[in-house]
């Protein structure tokens, strides 16, 4: 593999982390346009701890997500009053917060930046993507993904048949904000340079577009929807300086068409209804 | 000292002002968030800043740029909002992102990225009033802003199609049952929205920044702190929050440190979203 199609790869995993972080929040009715503050505090917690402390790798990774985590309580709490446009612009003004704290902290380089975490290999980033897949899919099909499901679609009545809609929410924003961590930690150890610009807001909305158009009712939407819109603007590169432009075209014409996301609820009930018809012909 | 400080808060102010105002007739209608407002107010900017060096009379570029900012925002209306009218409260929002990605990357083909300024047309005079010190710049960014604020506010509370709006902002169904096109409600709100935005850049580029074609993200979210101090939805609100940002921003800036400014100002607004959501001086209403 060229480099150059090695960096798309890696991108595309901590992309798809990053969907699923905002897929964990939003799978609550919540939502966070911070997640890249969650990221960078992964990112530049990690970097600090294997470039000024000397760990290794996996426990500085580990280590960035939980404090990235425990932020997320601290955010969630909050946010729990809150519905609608004001949780929009609550994460918003946190994730800018902590981009311009990371602009003028000096122990983690400012505006200069953070200079020398190394380490981060295609494997490993695809390791913590197939964990995070197979904890999603195992969680959907538990007792809790149920309940998240429910405080998602009807929070009153999920309220009304005892589940505690609270910790559930907060229980969301926690995992969201780990999953972003560990996003932020492979991603700060494989560029070898991180800077506050890194998590602007901007990398926060792609993210939640690629959920909202992946589809936000099942995971699987939200990893297509990171795939998809990884590669989509490397074969954009043809129309060279007006790359952009076409990008965010198609994106807004892509909301205009498909406003509820490429993969529903009743594409993949309907895509595993067939295979299992397949089978059930090929056993008979 | 202090005083002069005040005045060029004001001013300052008066142009987030104009920002916040536009959020707000928006959002006060359709309970959404225009993103893209901020890159609106850098499309005014630019727009006024081309047909001044085209040698057009400034206030007629002004005008000019007004006119294109509030047309780019019936275009915004019509591509984001429009088509979602029942999809997911996220998804217009994502797609004035997307627009303004777009707005962004064409203003960079157009303009390039490297800063650029007015023509220095007008001759700066000075005014001595007591103990501040005042440009005949500042007094056109206040005239101006001040003017378009009071006009505005003149416009939504005493007039017919004023009592449309705030109808339709009530309750749409409602007010289409009484006879209002909330159509034309929605892109004349639209209009103004986009328009106040244009002056606004205008009149920024005039004195304070050099303009970029991503000036706007900045501008975008200060006036939506701007917005939520005041009060959502609450037009005399935004106008005053405006000015409260523009003065903190200034007095932060002369007494303490510029790079602690934007954590002090989106610090405020999170704390005033969560303990305040509505703002100094909106009524606890229905949450958006």
């Amino acid at each position: 593999m060229s480099v150059y199609m090695q960096g798309v790869v890696a991108l595309m995993g901590v992309n798809i982390l990053m969907a699923l972080s905002v897929y964990a929040i939003l799978s609550t009715d919540q939502v966070s346009l911070g997640n890249a503050g969650f990221m960078a505090i992964g990112a530049y917690t990690s970097a600090y701890l294997t470039v000024k402390v000397g760990w290794a790798i996996f426990p500085a990774i580990v280590t960035g997500a939980l404090v990235a985590s425990v932020m997320g309580l601290l955010v969630g709490i909050p946010v729990l009053r809150l519905s609608g446009l004001y949780i929009v612009m609550a994460t918003f003004a946190f994730g800018e917060v902590v981009r311009t704290f990371f602009l003028n902290f000096e122990p983690t380089g400012g505006a200069y930046g953070f200079r020398g975490p190394i380490g981060t290999t295609l494997p490993m980033i695809y390791g913590w993507v197939l964990a995070f897949i197979l904890f999603f899919w195992l969680l959907s099909h538990s007792r809790l993904g149920r309940s998240l499901a429910a405080v998602r679609d009807d929070t009153e009545v999920a309220n009304s048949i005892g589940l505690s809609v609270k910790l559930l929410k907060l229980g969301a924003f926690w995992l969201g904000a780990f999953v972003a961590g560990v996003a932020g930690g492979l991603y700060a150890h494989y560029m070898f340079y991180i800077e506050s610009n890194n998590f602007h807001i901007l990398v926060s909305t792609m993210a939640i577009l690629y959920v909202i158009l992946g589809g936000m009712y099942t995971f699987w939407g939200a990893i297509v929807g990171a795939i998809i819109f990884s590669i989509l603007p490397e074969t954009l590169r043809f129309m060279q300086d007006w790359r952009l432009s076409l990008y965010g075209a198609v994106l807004v014409l892509m909301l205009i068409f498909r406003p509820s996301g490429i993969i529903t609820p009743m594409m993949v009930r309907n895509v595993a209804s067939r295979l299992t018809g397949i089978f059930r012909k090929a056993g008979a | 000292m202090f005083l002069q400080q005040l005045v060029n808060g004001l001013t300052l102010g008066s142009t987030y002002s104009l920002i916040s105002l536009g959020f707000t007739l928006v959002l006060g209608l359709l309970q959404m968030l225009n993103i893209a407002h901020g890159d609106v107010f850098m499309f005014g900017a630019f727009l006024g800043l081309s047909f001044a060096t085209f040698g057009v009379p400034l206030p007629l570029a002004f005008f000019f740029a007004m006119l294109g900012s509030g047309l780019m925002a019936i275009l915004i209306e019509r591509l984001c909002f429009r088509p979602l009218r029942r999809a997911h409260f996220l998804t217009p929002l994502l797609s004035t992102i997307a627009f303004g990605i777009l707005l962004q990357n064409v203003a960079t083909q157009i303009w390039g990225s490297e800063p650029s300024r007015y023509p220095q047309t007008t001759e700066l005079a000075q005014y001595q009033l007591g103990p501040v010190l005042i440009s005949s710049i500042d007094i056109i960014i206040l005239v101006i802003s001040l003017g378009l604020m009071v006009a505005i506010d003149l416009f939504v509370m005493k007039t017919a199609f004023g009592r449309a709006m705030r109808a339709t902002s009530e309750k749409p169904q409602t007010a289409s049952l009484q006879g209002v096109n909330i159509n034309r409600v929605i892109i004349f709100t639209f209009f103004s929205s986009g328009a106040l935005a244009g002056v606004a850049g205008g009149l920024t580029a005039l004195v304070y920044l050099q303009i970029t074609p991503f000036i706007g993200i900045r501008q975008g979210l200060i006036g939506m702190v701007a917005m939520v101090i005041g009060g959502v939805g609450n037009l005399r609100g935004a106008m005053i929050g405006g000015l409260l940002i523009g003065i903190i921003e200034i007095m932060n800036d002369a007494y303490f440190t510029a790079s602690y400014r934007d954590i002090i100002l989106f610090g405020l607004f999170f704390i005033f979203i969560v303990f305040r959501p509505q703002g100094l001086f909106g009524t606890k209403q229905r949450e958006a």
